[in-house]
C-alpha cells in the first residue's frame, strides 16, 4: 500500500447528506444564531464561551430541528434512500469527485440566492484568491495536496522501537497464561523464536518437530503475508519429551475437549497439503471423535475413567496406557436453562460462504435444539459493535431466526468491544441456576478494542468467575488466530472448535450442543504417578499446551478444562516397562542408579503401573473432589487387537497426529499402519466421521512433502 | 466548479467577521458554504450518514453560538475544522459503548447488500473501516492528513500535538493498516 491507498481517502465517495438534514441543520444554526444575537450580553465581539449559552434551550432547539427533518425524511425515505445511496456510490465510483459535488449543485441555487441578497452589503469586500470559492479551493487542494502537503516518509527509528515492543508483547501473553501454564523456559524460547524468526523463515526448511508457523504475526507481518495460509497463527509447542520415572514420576495436565485442530488439519489435507506441524495437537485430534466409554451412573459422579493398557503399535517394547473419561450424560429434563449470547463477527472477511453463512446456518440449527425457556441474544461486531437481538426467549423462535437472517458481513473487526457488549447482555439476562454462555463465532483477529490478548484474557477470567463462560467457533482459513482463540476459550471455561463445513458446524453446535453448553464438571485435572518399579520412562501424547505443575493439581485456584454433558476425553501415555527398555537414556556412569527411596506402597504395588487421580469441581462448586484408580496389570491387553474398537481407533488417531507432527518417537510407523489400525476399528460410525478420517490419512500419504 | 461567479464571493474571514458582528446573511452564507465539508468530515469519522448529519447539525449550532468569538486570528476554515473535529470525536466517543443497530444499519448488514456486485464499493469501505478501527489518535491523524488533506502542521494544531507526533501516528497507522488491509485483500 500505503501512501497511495491513503491518498485515495480524500477522493473516495462520501454519501451525500440528505437535503432535509442539511436544511434542518442550517435552520437550527440560524435559530441559534438569532438567539445569540438577541441575548443581551451577545453584542457583537463579546467573548462568550459556548458552555454558558443556555444549554437547555439549545437542546430543545436541536430536538425540534431533528424532529423536523425526521418528518421530512420519513421511514419510507429511510429505507428507500439507503440502497439508493449505495447505488449512487457504486455508479459514481469511476468519477468519485462527482459524487462529492452532487449535493453542492443541488443547493447552489440557495447559495446564489444568498449571494444576490448580499450583493449590496458586500461591495467593499476584497477578494482574496486563496480564500475565494472555498469549495473549489478544497477540491483543488485535493489534487495539489497529493504532491504538495504530503508527509515525508516516516523516520526509520520508530520501526526499531515498535519491533522490540512487539516482541515483548508477543511473549507476554504466553508467559502469563495461567491455564496453559507453560513452563517459563518455554516463554523464553518463544521470545527467542520471535526474534530468530526472520532468519529462520528465510533460510531453509524448518527443523522437524519444531512448528514455527505462527508465533506472532505482529513481530514481522511481512513474513506471514507472503505465504497465504501461514497467516493462521498457532502456538507452537515442543512435543512432550520422554521422562524418566525415577527422576520425574508424576505427570499432571488439564483435560482438553477442544477439537479445533482436527478440523484445521482436515482443511489443509483436503486442500492437498500437509498441515503446519504447529497446527496439529494430538489431544484435539483424538478428542474430535466420540467414544463409547462406560458412562457414570449419576450426575453426582460426573465422569468415569476407563483405563486400558495395550502394546504400542509403533514400538514393540513399549506400551500405551489409554485413559478414556466419559462425562455424565444429562437427560434433557435435567438440563439447566441456557442463557446464550451469540457474538458474531460480521466484518468484511466473514462474507465467504464458509464463514458467516456457515455460522448462521449452524446457529439456526442450534436454536432448533434449544428449549422454549432458553434465551438467546445476538451481538455483532464489525467496525462498531451492535446488538442485533436483545435477549429473547426461544419460544419466540421466529424472532431469533429473523435476526440471524438479517446478519451480513461488512466492516472491520472490533472484537473486544463486541465481547464487552456480549458480556453485558449475558449479565442482563443472567440465570443463576442456568448455563450462561457466550458463543463467539469469528474467522480470526480481534484487531481493535482491548489492545492486548492479556486485557481480553483478564476480562474473560473475571467474567468466568462471575459465572459467564465463553465458547469459540472458528471459521475460515487464512486469518484464523488459533493462539488467541485457544487462550480465550481456555480462560473462559469453554471450547474452541473450528468449523470448515456445515456438517462440522452441525456437529459442534447441535450434536455437541449439550456437551459444549452444559458442563457437568469444571477444572478437571489429571495426575498420574508412575511406579518406578514397573515403568522406567513415559511420555504423554499431546496436551503440551495443557501441562500443569505438580502442585497445581491440588490447588483449586488453578483453572483447567471442563467436561460437558456426555463428553469423552481421551489421554494416551506411552510407557516403557522396566526391563523392556531399549534405553532411550543411558544410565549415569558416576552416579548410582537412583533407587526410589522407600516407596509408600511397596510389595502390594508390584502389579500397579501407576496411579491415576482425577480432580474436578461440580459446575457450581468451589472445591474439587478427587477420584482415583490404580492402573494395574488387570487392565492390560496382551495385544492391541484385543482392545475395544474405540481404544484402537483413538490409538490410530494418535499415531496419525504424531506422524503429522513429525514425531521422532514413531520408529517406522507409517500412514499405512494408521489405516490398518483404524480401518477395522471404525465401528458403527453413524455420521461417517471415522471413514472421513481414513480418507484424510490417505490424503496425507499422497500429499507433497 | 470553476464557475466565475464563485470567484466573486466574499472571503470566509470577511463573512465571519460580519457574522460575528451579527450579520445574519453573512452567517447563513458561511454555513451554506461549509456545511458539506463539515458533513464530509463527520462522515469520514463516523461512517454513517445519519450520524454524520447529526454531528454536522451540532457543529452548525455550535458555530452559531460561538461565531461571536471569532477574532480572525486563524483562518475561518481552520477554526471551523477544529470545532467540527472535536464535535465528531466527542460524538464517536460517546457512541462507542453499546449501540443498538438502527434498521438502516441493519440494512447495510443484510446479505447481498454487500454482495459480489458491490465489490468495488466494499473496497473503499474496507479502507474506511480499517482507518476508523485504528486507535483514535492514529485515526485522527490519518483522516486529517489524508482524507481532509491538511498539512502536518495544520493537523498538529488541531490535534494539539507537535508535527513530529503527527508523523509518528501516521507511521504507526500505515503499519497497522498494511496488515489489516492485506488480510482483507
Amino acid at each position: 500500500m500505503t501512501n497511495k491507498d491513503l491518498d485515495s481517502l480524500n477522493s473516495l465517495p462520501v454519501p451525500p447528506p440528505r437535503d432535509a438534514a442539511k436544511s434542518a441543520a442550517l435552520s437550527a444554526a440560524m435559530d441559534a444564531f438569532e438567539k445569540n444575537q438577541s441575548a443581551p450580553q451577545a453584542s457583537a465581539g463579546n467573548i462568550r464561551p459556548i458552555s454558558q449559552s443556555e444549554p437547555g434551550t439549545r437542546r430543545s432547539m436541536m430536538t425540534l430541528a431533528r424532529q423536523h427533518y425526521a418528518l421530512a425524511a420519513s421511514l419510507a425515505a429511510l429505507v428507500v434512500a439507503a440502497p439508493v445511496a449505495f447505488q449512487i456510490i457504486q455508479n459514481d465510483r469511476n468519477a468519485p469527485l462527482e459524487i462529492v459535488r452532487a449535493p453542492e449543485t443541488e443547493h447552489r441555487s440557495f447559495a446564489r440566492e444568498a449571494e444576490r441578497r448580499d450583493t449590496g452589503a458586500d461591495e467593499k469586500n476584497t477578494i482574496r484568491p486563496e480564500m475565494a470559492a472555498v469549495g473549489d479551493a478544497d477540491r483543488q487542494r485535493a489534487a495539489d495536496g497529493v504532491t504538495a502537503g504530503k508527509p515525508a516518509p516516516a523516520p526509520a527509528e520508530p520501526t526499531a522501537i515498535t519491533a522490540t515492543m512487539d516482541q515483548t508483547v508477543a511473549a507476554a501473553p504466553v508467559a502469563s497464561a495461567p491455564v496453559a501454564a507453560v513452563p517459563p523456559p518455554f516463554a523464553a524460547r518463544e521470545a527467542a523464536e520471535v526474534s530468530a524468526l526472520t532468519s529462520r523463515n528465510l533460510i531453509a526448511p524448518r527443523p522437524m518437530g519444531l512448528g514455527v508457523v505462527g508465533i506472532d504475526g505482529r513481530a514481522e507481518p511481512n513474513l506471514y503475508l507472503e505465504g497465504g495460509e501461514t497467516r493462521d497463527r498457532f502456538t507452537s509447542a515442543d512435543q512432550n519429551p520422554v521422562k524418566q520415572t525415577a527422576a520425574d514420576p508424576v505427570s499432571t495436565f488439564s483435560i482438553d475437549v477442544d477439537t479445533a485442530s482436527y478440523a484445521f488439519v482436515r482443511r489443509a489435507l483436503n486442500a492437498g497439503r500437509l498441515p503446519p506441524q504447529a497446527s496439529v495437537r494430538t489431544e484435539e485430534m483424538i478428542n474430535y471423535f466420540r467414544y463409547e466409554y462406560p458412562a457414570p451412573e449419576s450426575a453426582a459422579e460426573p465422569f468415569k475413567p476407563t483405563v486400558t493398557v495395550v502394546p504400542s503399535p509403533w514400538n514393540t517394547a513399549n506400551k500405551l496406557v489409554h485413559i478414556g473419561i466419559k462425562g455424565y450424560d444429562l437427560k434433557s429434563a435435567e438440563r439447566p436453562r441456557a442463557n446464550l449470547v451469540f457474538l458474531i463477527d460480521t466484518s468484511g472477511s466473514m462474507a465467504p460462504q464458509d464463514r458467516l453463512p456457515l455460522v448462521k446456518n449452524g446457529l439456526r440449527m442450534l436454536v432448533d435444539e434449544l428449549k422454549p425457556d432458553d434465551t438467546v441474544a445476538i451481538v455483532t461486531y464489525a467496525s462498531s459493535s451492535g446488538i442485533a437481538l436483545e435477549p429473547t426467549k426461544v419460544s419466540d423462535k421466529a424472532k431469533i431466526l429473523a435476526a440471524l437472517d438479517r446478519l451480513g458481513a461488512g466492516g472491520s473487526t472490533a472484537g473486544a468491544s463486541g465481547i464487552e457488549d456480549a458480556y453485558r447482555l449475558a449479565e442482563a439476562s443472567f440465570d443463576t441456576d442456568g448455563v450462561n454462555r457466550i458463543i463467539l463465532a469469528t474467522d480470526g483477529d480481534f484487531n481493535v478494542g482491548l489492545t492486548e490478548d492479556g486485557d481480553l484474557k483478564s476480562l474473560i477470567e473475571r467474567k468466568r468467575a462471575a459465572g459467564i463462560f465463553l465458547s469459540i467457533l472458528g471459521v475460515g482459513a487464512g486469518n484464523y488466530n488459533d493462539r488467541l482463540m485457544q487462550t480465550l476459550a481456555q480462560n473462559g471455561n469453554g471450547v474452541a472448535a473450528y468449523a470448515d463445513t456445515l456438517n462440522e458446524a452441525r456437529k459442534i453446535l447441535v450434536e455437541e450442543a449439550s456437551s459444549t453448553l452444559f458442563p457437568i464438571a469444571k477444572d478437571v485435572k489429571i495426575q498420574i504417578e508412575w511406579n518406578p518399579a514397573r515403568v522406567s520412562a513415559y511420555r504423554l501424547l499431546g496436551y503440551e499446551t495443557r501441562a500443569l505443575k505438580r502442585e497445581d493439581f491440588n490447588n483449586d485456584k488453578v483453572d483447567a478444562g471442563d467436561i460437558g454433558s456426555g463428553h469423552t476425553v481421551t489421554a494416551i501415555y506411552e510407557i516403557t516397562p522396566v526391563g523392556a527398555e531399549k534405553k532411550s537414556v543411558d544410565d549415569l556412569r558416576y552416579a548410582a542408579p537412583a533407587k526410589p527411596a522407600a516407596p509408600v506402597v511397596a510389595a502390594s504395588a508390584s502389579n500397579e503401573l501407576g496411579f491415576l487421580k482425577i480432580r474436578a469441581k461440580l459446575p457450581n462448586a468451589e472445591t474439587s473432589s478427587l477420584q482415583s484408580l490404580a492402573i494395574t496389570d488387570a487392565l492390560a491387553k496382551p495385544a492391541l487387537a484385543d482392545a475395544a474398537p474405540d481404544v484402537r481407533f483413538a490409538t490410530a488417531v494418535a499415531g496419525f497426529a504424531e506422524l503429522l507432527r513429525g514425531s521422532p518417537h514413531l520408529s517406522g510407523f507409517t500412514y499405512d499402519d494408521v489405516l490398518a489400525l483404524a480401518g477395522p476399528a471404525r465401528g458403527d460410525d453413524p455420521f461417517g466421521e471415522r471413514s472421513e478420517f481414513l480418507n484424510l490419512v490417505r490424503l496425507a500419504k499422497s500429499a507433497p512433502r | 466548479m470553476s464557475d466565475p461567479a464563485e470567484a466573486q464571493q466574499p472571503a470566509d474571514e470577511d463573512l465571519a467577521r460580519k457574522a460575528a458582528a451579527g450579520d445574519r446573511r453573512a452567517f447563513a452564507m458561511l454555513l451554506d458554504r461549509h456545511y458539506d465539508r463539515i458533513y464530509r468530515l463527520a462522515w469520514r469519522w463516523c461512517g454513517a450518514r445519519d450520524r454524520a448529519e447529526d454531528i454536522a447539525q451540532e457543529v452548525c449550532v455550535k458555530l452559531a453560538q460561538s461565531i461571536a468569538t471569532f477574532r480572525g486570528d486563524a483562518a475561518f476554515k481552520t477554526w471551523a475544522y477544529r470545532l467540527a473535529y472535536t464535535t465528531a470525536v466527542d460524538h464517536i466517543r460517546a457512541n462507542q459503548r453499546l449501540v443498538t443497530l438502527q434498521p438502516s444499519d441493519m440494512l447495510s448488514l443484510v446479505d447481498g447488500a454487500g454482495g459480489v456486485a458491490q465489490d468495488d464499493t466494499i473496497e473503499g469501505q474496507e479502507l474506511w473501516r480499517a482507518v476508523r478501527a485504528l486507535p483514535p489518535q492514529q485515526r485522527d491523524a490519518v483522516l486529517l492528513v489524508y482524507a481532509e488533506d491538511l498539512s502536518h502542521a495544520e493537523a498538529a494544531s488541531i490535534l494539539g500535538c507537535t508535527e513530529k507526533t503527527v508523523s509518528w501516528h501516521l507511521h504507526e497507522a500505515r503499519k497497522r493498516l498494511k496488515t489489516l488491509l492485506e488480510q482483507v485483500a
